[in-house]
């Protein structure tokens, strides 16, 4: 049977309102998203320099000029040491944190909306709090690292060895308390009948948190890590306001190297290329995450 | 036998509160250096040891105000964030609903890649849309921070939001519906009003996320429209040891973050998480 005439109407004013709906946001992403996204995939094959007119067709040489670029390998090393040191210690803290916080009494609350307080500071605010306090001559923390009597050469900060591990301790400052937040409302949500029958078996402790606990909190885990590894990619603000990318190229990191290529140093073309790599990398991260988000929320 | 156990209880419950309280030095003496220092007078920042006793003075305040442009960062951030806030909403709501109340072909697949846009590393697209704001002739201007900021807050507008209006019930719309309203007066007057916290959580957080905004800010403005962050870098980055100045100038950066993490704490977690976590 034909849909009624009636019908058809309803449906077309119905699809209407959708794109009435629906366009201006679109149209916006088009614009000025996808459109910039394609564009630096086209100009990558070229070689364009900002306020130079000429543009010359290169092909893939800037795709290759990056992999025998030093100091693009170092930034990709960098970036990956600093991703996965920061999570892995951000997971361990934090779950120990959120263990240690679970209990619903008023002080407890408190203390968890004050721990809340690093996460909504401005990076760059916190970068420069931690350069002061890791100041290698005047810095407190300094002055109290030397006084215990540990040789920390010129300052956390100057070394080779210890400038990246100090941009790891600040990322770990800033955002463990999240993760242990994520991983406590995890915990809240476990049932509670299994710790019973593992209480009531003579489960100790960590036998309980071992073989109850981290089992059942495995999802969570996943997005919380998931949160922080595409928060922590990103990596920018500290090692800009700090250490530009120092001492040698202890801290260059790949949003610092390309912001420097593309932006200071104006080679447009070289920077979309390196930050063509760096979404290769990153999208299947993003992707995954949102599916797993995409798919908790509604449930298809 | 139960005199040792209540000893053991009570060297436990010493043990944990004393863990706590290193935990929360650990997270809080950042802030407390940072608000301590920009009350302290100049010389007494830099003794070693370092000094704890605190001889407050406002002087540090007065100063940035007197020979700093901290004025027109703020106003900057401010025009800013608002913004972003404004356009994200205007944009994100109407099509969070669209997403939520009508079913079209290759919705999920939109909605999975919008939410994509969200998490993708801004570095990526600061090169093509700084050369795209050069050729528009907005290159330095504040709208074009505030078009880039709005990109990632109109994404998580739309996903947060059309959660929200997903769970709504629809008989209260439907009802309007049949007393004669138009799709977009249902919106406006039914819907719009029962989504208010997820709204609220889409503010808080676009304001938060445009106000702590650095490599947009630092790749996209002119020494005159510089945000509130890069104007303290500008500012105190070749000072060297001005503390109790950038400090200051650090105060009236986080003072607005830190009141809506205390004061607003629900919204803003569920805005950190996704939706994910919800106070």
């Amino acid at each position: 049977m034909c849909p009624s005439p009636f019908v058809q109407r309803t449906k077309m004013i119905e699809k209407k309102t959708l794109l009435m709906f629906l366009v201006p946001a679109i149209l916006y992403l088009t614009i000025f998203y996808v459109y910039p996204l394609l564009y630096a995939l086209y100009i990558s094959f070229f070689d364009y320099r900002l306020g130079i007119e000429t543009t010359t067709f290169i092909g893939i040489k800037n795709y290759l000029q990056a992999l025998t670029d030093h100091r693009f390998i170092v930034a990709v090393k960098n970036t990956a040491i600093f991703v996965i040191g920061a999570v892995a210690i951000q997971l361990c803290f934090g779950l120990t944190l959120a263990l240690l916080l679970s209990a619903e009494t008023r002080t407890m609350r408190i203390i968890r909306a004050l721990i809340l307080l690093p996460t909504a500071l401005p990076p760059l605010v916190v970068a420069l709090i931690w350069k002061s306090l890791l100041h290698p001559d005047l810095g407190v923390i300094t002055y109290y690292l030397r006084a215990i009597g540990l040789n920390i050469g010129r300052g956390l900060l100057e070394e080779r060895a210890t400038a990246l591990l100090s941009i790891i301790m600040i990322d770990v400052w800033q955002w463990t308390p999240l993760v242990a937040i994520i991983l406590l409302a995890g915990i809240k949500s476990l049932p509670q009948d299994v710790f019973e029958a593992g209480m009531v078996d003579g489960a100790s402790w960590w036998q309980l948190i071992r073989y109850i606990t981290l089992p059942l909190l495995r999802p969570v885990i996943v997005v919380a890590t998931l949160i922080r590894s595409m928060d922590a990619l990103k990596i920018f603000d500290s090692v800009w306001a700090i250490t530009g990318g120092g001492p040698g190229t202890a801290t260059t990191v790949l949003n610092f190297y390309i912001f420097e290529q593309g932006i200071q140093h104006l080679k447009v073309s070289y920077g979309a290329a390196v930050a063509n790599y760096f979404l290769a990398m990153y999208i299947p991260l993003g992707i995954w995450f949102v599916f797993l988000l995409y798919f908790r929320q509604h449930k298809i | 036998m139960k005199k040792s156990r209540l000893i053991w209880q009570l060297l436990k419950k010493f043990i944990r509160v004393w863990v706590i309280s290193v935990v929360l030095a650990y997270f809080l003496f950042p802030i407390y250096w940072v608000f301590t220092t920009s009350l302290r007078h100049r010389i007494d920042v830099f003794s070693l040891p370092p000094k704890w006793a605190l001889n407050p003075t406002l002087e540090n305040f007065e100063w940035i105000f007197r020979h700093t442009q901290v004025g027109r960062y703020v106003k900057n951030s401010m025009i800013i964030s608002l913004g972003t806030v404004l356009l994200s909403l205007i944009l994100g709501a109407p099509a969070a609903y669209g997403f939520a109340r009508f079913s079209f072909k290759g919705k999920h697949l939109l909605l999975t890649s919008i939410l994509i846009v969200r998490v993708l590393p801004p570095v990526v697209i600061l090169l093509p849309f700084r050369v795209m704001m050069y050729k528009l002739g907005l290159f330095g201007s504040l709208a074009s921070v505030i078009f880039v900021d709005t990109i990632y807050n109109t994404a998580f507008a739309i996903w947060l939001l059309s959660g929200y209006f997903a769970n709504l019930p629809r008989e209260l719309e439907e009802a309007a519906r049949i007393d004669g309203c138009s799709w977009l007066r249902a919106f406006w007057c039914v819907a719009l009003p029962l989504a208010k916290p997820g709204i609220v959580t889409v503010a808080i957080f676009a304001f938060i996320l445009s106000w702590n905004d650095f490599i947009f800010a630092l790749g996209l403005t002119t020494p005159v429209t510089a945000t509130l962050p890069l104007g303290i870098l500008r500012t105190f980055g070749a000072m060297g040891i001005g503390w109790t100045y950038m400090t200051a100038m650090c105060c009236v950066a986080i003072v607005i973050p830190m009141i809506v993490v205390v004061w607003l704490q629900k919204y803003y977690l569920s805005g950190l998480t996704f939706g994910g976590v919800k106070g």
